[in-house]
């Protein structure tokens, strides 16, 4: 921090850098268990450069097609994740107050924040890639020094991304919907391409949808020439690709500090402001004074999550990623008869939404100490909230078995049976291992306890073995054309 | 004869060392006690542990008779507490807080809501009632916090620092609020590092360090007693809690 002169750019961005490698140290158990993770990683890299350092490595067009795609899947997830960090910059973090008073150039500020975010990004892939890649490249195949550098252009590129389209969505819905719709956003921008692969049409006898993608892209000479083949030509150390993807990656990050810095300002500013507003309904206030502890929870509750669209969303949206499983289930040779896989996909999405509503309910509660305080025993609180939570998955819950019904009563009793069973063990297991965190923090719960994570999911597949199995065994393995 | 409001006997508390040591103390109903002690004196600890939000190691607690251990709902039912980071929810509005605050004190509907629109007029909180309190004032987040303290009428009130943060008006209402709850024949704790509160609003005053009782009583008590007649209460905190009062601390 000496070298730089105090309170210049480079000063402000070191600050920035050194929060962000902070930002990503964990304590305790978990911050060993990822040092164990990343050393042995390591050693698979390192064992991997040993044994490929006299071999050349062949590059097919098929691996110029994958680092594009990688790139272009990976620039959604890196803009996603830089949106999420400009909204926690602009109306969460609290030190921008203090460094916008502080006699340094706006601009400079909105750099170095903007630096922050693209390193927060590229740390997160580097773990993944670089304890591979470095053994790879210093013993022998240097030019793979090339994948390090379009990590960096990616990451700089998606930074400038989304802060861009996060002052734009605060600049269309204004400041107090920015938050919401901004996460919003984010969400379908880190599920959109998966989705899109997955919508894509199947060919005959073909399982993977990423291998139909890989054949189009060949077909149209889409990641093999012209300016898609550059990704790949990056990564694999051309370097004049080298050069062209870095200056994008620049070209952008100070396109968004000389263009933004207005916007930038004003944002800041109107999330600062006030967000609610004043509206006196007018109407008595005795509809919401209940009786009965269970009604009194079950108010709040959904109050708390009607008034949270964006984490409603997030919850939903991650049914997407249970698609793939599905389609398995449903399409190739082995395939399940469709009521049977219904079964299955009832009880793993219901245990899903109940563990993920039971977390909110249960471990998110924001005033953990005024139910302490409350006289009433903490077990029936925490009943009526596994059953709020339970109220929450329900339309979920009963839509498979409706469908099922539809061929199969008795399967559809049985998957409902199964269903509420799945459901409440998923609830449960929340209920007694989940570890407390606030609510904006629900993509990270599972971090806090791995047992409950593993247990939900053994739950599901027992419970959803079980529900699928039994469903084909009285449904005498009807099977749709 | 007086009623006790709270009693506490021999009560020690640790964590990584020992905060809590063999504390005793009396507090009569109808009574404004404050507790003073300076930085890590154990205040906060033994009022969470009179609220039910830790266990004591050793010795009892009862309020109004009710042991808190042995019956803890019976004793929670007629205590609130309020401590100085205020228990909301951000997107609650006042009076769905109040609705959530009565279901878990099991009031009856009506007498709650009307209760509610009481302490919301009181407390010139009447056109937020229906405004999230995501964007209120720390002032306005203990003011909705205070009428959620007060809305099941307890008769043991304990406050955390209830006047830290709050400006002179908000300040001035807090304590208005709580003169009236002792007028009204309920028992007040309170913790505060404002001495002029202490000494303007007290009935007894309790200095709390190194996790013992050191000193309590009047204010002219703890002059009496610390030597220091015709000082104000500052002088008095200063010399019964310096290190070697500490160490031997003055007899009740």
């Amino acid at each position: 921090m000496t070298i730089v002169p105090a309170g210049s750019f480079g000063w402000l961005a070191l600050h920035e850098l050194r929060l962000a490698f902070r930002s990503r140290a964990t304590r305790g158990a978990a911050r060993w268990i990822g040092y164990l993770l990343l050393a042995g990683w390591l050693v698979i890299g390192c064992l991997t450069g040993w044994a490929l350092r006299h071999t050349p490595i062949p590059v097919p067009p098929e691996a110029m097609i994958g680092v594009l795609a990688v790139s272009v899947l990976g620039l959604t997830f890196m803009t996603a994740q830089a949106m999420i960090g400009s909204q926690r910059t602009l109306y969460e973090r609290g030190d921008l107050p203090l460094l916008l008073s502080a006699p340094i150039p706006g601009r400079s500020v909105l750099l170095a924040k903007l630096l922050g975010i693209a390193a927060t990004i590229a740390l997160t892939y580097a773990a993944l890639l670089l304890p591979i890649v470095l053994p790879v490249a210093i013993l022998g195949h240097p030019r793979l020094l090339g994948l390090v550098a379009l990590l960096i252009a990616l990451a700089l590129v998606a930074a400038a991304l989304g802060l861009a389209l996060t002052l734009a969505i605060a600049r269309l819905v204004g400041p107090r919907a920015a938050r919401t719709v901004g996460q919003v956003v984010a969400a379908v921008l880190g599920g959109a391409l998966f989705l899109v692969t997955q919508l894509l049409p199947h060919d005959e006898g073909r399982t993977g949808t990423f291998a139909a993608l890989f054949d189009r892209l060949r077909a149209a000479r889409i990641g093999t020439s012209g300016i898609s083949a550059l990704p790949g030509h990056a990564a694999l150390g051309d370097p004049f690709a080298i050069l062209v993807v870095l200056g994008v990656g620049v070209a952008a990050f100070a396109a968004a500090g000389a263009t933004l810095e207005r916007a930038f300002l004003s944002g800041f500013l109107d999330g600062s402001a006030t967000v609610s507003r004043s509206r006196p309904s007018g109407r008595a206030s005795g509809r919401l004074f209940h009786t009965g502890l269970t009604r009194t929870v079950f108010a709040k509750e959904w109050t708390l999550l009607v008034r949270d669209p964006a984490l409603a969303f997030q919850i939903v949206l991650r049914l997407i990623y249970l698609v793939p499983l599905f389609l398995g289930l449903v399409g190739g040779r082995h395939a399940l008869p469709i009521p049977a896989a219904l079964a299955f996909a009832s009880v793993l999405i219901t245990s899903q939404l109940v563990g993920s509503f039971a977390w909110l309910t249960v471990s998110a509660e924001d005033a953990p100490d005024l139910l302490s305080v409350a006289p009433v025993a903490r077990a029936q609180v925490d009943r009526a909230k596994l059953l709020a939570a339970f109220a929450m998955a329900a339309p979920f819950a009963l839509l498979f078995p409706i469908a099922i019904g539809v061929q199969t009563l008795a399967g559809a009793a049985i998957t409902l049976v199964m269903t509420v069973l799945g459901g409440g063990a998923a609830g449960y297991i929340e209920l007694k291992l989940g570890k407390p965190g606030k609510r904006g923090a629900f993509n990270k719960r599972r971090s806090g306890s791995i047992v409950a994570g593993i247990l939900s999911l053994l739950v599901a597949l027992v419970f959803g073995g079980g529900a699928a199995g039994l469903v084909f065994l009285v449904s005498g393995g009807i099977a749709v054309p | 004869m007086t009623t006790s409001a709270l009693r506490i006997r021999g009560l020690a508390k640790s964590f990584d060392k020992p905060v809590i040591e063999g504390l005793d103390l009396d507090i009569a109903a109808g009574e404004l006690y404050a507790l003073l002690g300076p930085n890590g004196a154990g205040k906060t600890t033994t009022l969470r542990m009179v609220a039910g939000l830790a266990a004591p190691d050793a010795g009892s607690i009862e309020i109004f008779g009710i042991d808190t251990q042995r019956d803890p709902l019976g004793a929670k039912a007629i205590t609130a507490w309020l401590p100085d980071e205020a228990m909301l929810y951000d997107k609650l509005t006042p009076l769905e807080y109040l609705a959530f605050v009565a279901g878990l004190w099991r009031m009856d509907p009506a007498h709650a809501a009307a209760e509610a629109d009481r302490l919301l007029q009181w407390l010139d909180l009447w056109e937020q009632r229906d405004t999230r309190c995501e964007g209120f004032s720390r002032g306005m987040k203990q003011k909705v916090a205070l009428a959620g303290a007060l809305i099941h009428d307890p008769r043991l009130l304990i406050l955390d620092e209830p006047l830290t943060g709050l400006d002179a008006t908000m300040a001035r209402l807090v304590k208005d609020a709580l003169r009236a709850q002792v007028d009204a024949g309920k028992t007040v704790i309170v913790t505060t590092h404002i001495l002029e509160v202490a000494e303007r609003m007290a009935d007894r005053i309790g200095i709390i360090a190194g996790g013992r009782l050191l000193a309590e009583g009047t204010l002219q008590d703890l002059r009496d007693r610390a030597g220091t007649a015709g000082m104000t209460l500052e002088d008095t905190f200063i010399r019964l809690t310096s290190p070697a009062s500490v160490a031997a601390p003055v007899a009740p």
